[in-house]
């Protein structure tokens, strides 16, 4: 009986029929698409995407040039010079750059970071044009920290009881 | 001059250039690929000869079937070619010997009385309805129809030949039998165990 | 014949060819664009839509873009072979139509040997991938050429069979007298006394044509793309040209041998077949194929990739007994004259030839 039960299974194509169907029925359900640019799947805030450098309300860096973020950084993304500064001595970085060819955004150097100068944003749509252009500057880095201060204040705060 | 000729003299032409080829290109996958070139042209003369059925054939078997295997062969053969030509010179002596002397044993049993364009008559040619395929049929499944099947069976006895002389007996080895796999029911190798879910214990969330 | 003549005619026949090949071309780039959107469809996605109204003018894209592309040759690659290849694999693909019939005297060549033909143009095509592989001095290239080799020869085997049935029951190598074999309706189509036959010649088919399931030479999980990994740009196009306009070819011809052509479906019932009388049998052929089509992007979308020996035993094991089996019994279909598909062909009607 078994014997014959498959038997047939194997000759009518028992399963494949199955398996068709399947797909046939799945041809006219909804489709589940995000369209990217205008519709955006909800981000949560805390999201690792392109860094940014911080700065204190009155407008000094934070970055103290500690390099704890260089230490952990599991992919050696970051590259730091340290050294005083020229106006008042203190001390800083004179150089902070990140490849970001090289970097696997796990945000330990935000976790790392005694200052919260360095931190992960939720921007993600980003490219790069040129070859060289992937490694970013302190003055890049710094502008986008500029540029979306707001947000990143807003989702530190939401962050902030569970830390 | 008609078109017949001039296409007849270029497939001639590439026959022979292509024949060529098979013995003097240097890497041995393009000769083989020489040699199928050579196939091709020689279909298309047939083609010519109105014998569709057989040029077809010609390519299909030869050019389809037999040649794959030949590139197949010398793609993974590891030939040393400059060691393969370097006797070249020294044996194309003997080598024109052999084919002049076999031309002249050719030319002497044809002659060139019976050679020429002249001295053969030209084919009849067919009218439109005219099959090369049901001729065929009608000659080996009629007239010739016994040496056709005593073909076919000493054909038949050397399939038989060549798999009973590579076939070193049962060979003990371990692979996935397919009927076997397809055979087996979910039942047999899947067994669902309906059980309670069981509570963590506090303090013992590691 | 002057030569004026002579001319006129060769750039005639070369028009008939241009008059298959561009609607060729440009359905092979629309069946891609069919193939991603049906598949992204079954996926619960939408599939391209970004070019052009709905995605419309995808395909055009994707030409251009293929076109500006750098044709890389690989270091240590023999590079005539390796632009030979290509061209041996486009050139029996597109070849193959030229004994397509499209209608009852639509047909570029309309020879005896049509279905010999056919398998001899299909069997020509390894070389294209072989080649490809060898050239290309890399070892994906090589182990994909040789699993799509030794998978072409394998499956055109039980095709040979699969046609060699088509032929007893057609009666004829010419494609345009099987079809015309098969008229009466759509009960005379051979679809039912060859069905066995039929879905083996369809898997065949996609076999052949290294589509999924039976996509192992271009297998990505684990040889990347097979035989044409090296391949960049319009030689690559070529390479992707030929497999579609191969499936599109057995698409059209599962509708010939098996669905009656370009035969009106509706043929022989009451008020159907006068009302859709005016419909070209073009037509009905383009639909018969492009349903085929849809079942080969179906299955696609539906089937895991087979294992490697397990194809081989499908053809071998499987498809040839199968076909060899149905011959006979096709032999005795046919000289009974069992149903209505063979009148006047059985031992009653032919009696004593020999």
């Amino acid at each position: 009986m078994n014997r014959w039960k498959h038997f047939f299974k194997t000759y009518f194509l028992t399963e494949l029929r199955a398996g068709l169907w399947l797909t046939w029925r799945h041809l006219f359900k909804r489709k589940v698409t995000v369209q990217f640019p205008e519709e955006r799947t909800p981000q949560s805030p805390r999201f690792r995407g392109l860094h940014a450098l911080r700065r204190y309300p009155n407008g000094e860096e934070r970055c103290i040039a500690c390099k704890l973020c260089e230490a952990v950084c599991p992919a050696a993304a970051i590259t730091i010079e340290a050294g005083p500064r020229e106006s008042d001595g203190t001390r800083r970085t004179t150089k902070y750059e990140i490849d970001m060819f090289k970097c696997i955004y796990c945000g330990f150097c935000e976790e790392s970071c005694p200052v919260d100068s360095i931190v992960e944003t939720r921007i993600f749509d980003y490219h790069f044009e040129k070859r060289g252009d992937n490694i970013l500057t302190k003055e890049q880095l710094l502008a986008i920290g500029d540029r979306y201060e707001v947000m990143i204040a807003e989702d530190k705060l939401e962050d902030a009881p569970y830390r | 001059m008609n078109i017949e000729v001039l296409v007849f003299y270029f497939f001639a032409a590439i026959t022979i250039i292509a024949a060529i080829g098979v013995i003097s290109v240097k890497n041995s996958v393009q000769a083989v690929l020489c040699l199928v070139l050579t196939f091709f042209s020689a279909a298309a003369l047939w083609l010519l000869l109105e014998a569709e059925f057989l040029a077809i054939t010609l390519i299909l078997v030869y050019v389809g079937a037999v040649m794959v295997l030949f590139l197949f062969v010398v793609m993974m053969l590891d030939v040393d070619f400059a060691a393969l030509r370097q006797g070249f010179v020294k044996h194309l002596p003997i080598g024109l010997l052999l084919g002049f002397g076999l031309f002249g044993a050719i030319y002497w049993v044809i002659r060139f009385e019976i050679f020429g364009s002249e001295k053969v008559p030209e084919p009849a040619k067919h009218e439109q309805g005219y099959s090369n395929v049901e001729e065929l049929g009608r000659l080996l499944y009629g007239e010739y129809f016994y040496p056709f099947e005593i073909a076919g069976v000493i054909l038949l006895v050397a399939i038989i030949a060549a798999i009973s002389l590579t076939f070193r007996g049962r060979r003990e080895r371990k692979g996935q039998s397919v009927r076997e796999q397809h055979r087996v029911l979910k039942e047999e190798r899947l067994k669902i165990v309906s059980m309670k879910s069981e509570p963590i214990k506090q303090g013992d969330d590691a | 014949m002057s030569f004026m003549q002579l001319l006129i005619e060769g750039f005639w026949i070369v028009g008939k060819i241009l008059l298959i090949l561009v609607p060729l071309i440009l359905a092979v780039a629309y069946t891609t664009f069919a193939e991603r959107k049906l598949i992204g469809y079954m996926q619960m996605r939408l599939g391209p839509n970004r070019v052009g109204p709905k995605g419309w003018l995808q395909p055009i894209a994707d030409v251009i873009k293929l076109l500006m592309k750098e044709v890389v040759v690989p270091s240590g690659a023999n590079k005539t072979l390796f632009l030979l290849a290509p061209i041996l694999f486009i050139a029996p693909s597109f070849a193959a139509w030229a004994v397509v019939p499209f209608d009852a005297e639509l047909v570029l060549a309309d020879t005896n040997v049509g279905l010999l033909y056919l398998l001899a143009m299909t069997s020509i095509a390894v070389y294209g991938v072989i080649i490809a592989g060898w050239a290309s001095n890399s070892r994906y290239a090589l182990i994909g050429s040789l699993r799509s080799a030794s998978q072409i020869v394998s499956y055109e085997i039980a095709m040979g069979f699969a046609l060699v049935a088509v032929l007893m029951a057609g009666g004829s190598m010419n494609l345009g007298a099987i079809v015309e074999a098969q008229n009466g309706s759509a009960l005379h189509w051979f679809w039912i006394p060859l069905f066995p036959i039929l879905v083996i010649y369809w898997i065949s088919g996609v076999a052949e044509t290294n589509r999924a399931p039976f996509d192992v030479p271009e297998g990505e999980s684990e040889i990347v793309a097979g035989f044409h990994v090296e391949y960049a740009g319009m030689a690559f196009a070529l390479f992707f040209l030929a497999e579609y306009a191969n499936m599109i070819l057995i698409s059209i011809l599962t509708a010939l041998f098996f669905f009656g052509g370009w035969l009106n479906p509706f043929q022989g019932i009451p008020y159907l077949e006068p009302a859709t009388d005016w419909i070209p049998g073009t037509v009905w052929l383009l639909l018969k194929a492009a349903w085929f089509l849809f079942m080969m992007i179906w299955l696609r979308a539906t089937f895991p990739r087979y294992r490697y020996d397990q194809i081989m035993r499908l053809g071998w094991k499987v498809f040839i007994p199968i076909t060899v089996v149905w011959l006979i019994v096709l032999t005795f279909w046919i000289k009974f004259e069992w149903g209505w598909w063979f009148d006047g062909r059985g031992i009653a009607a032919i009696g004593g030839v020999s």
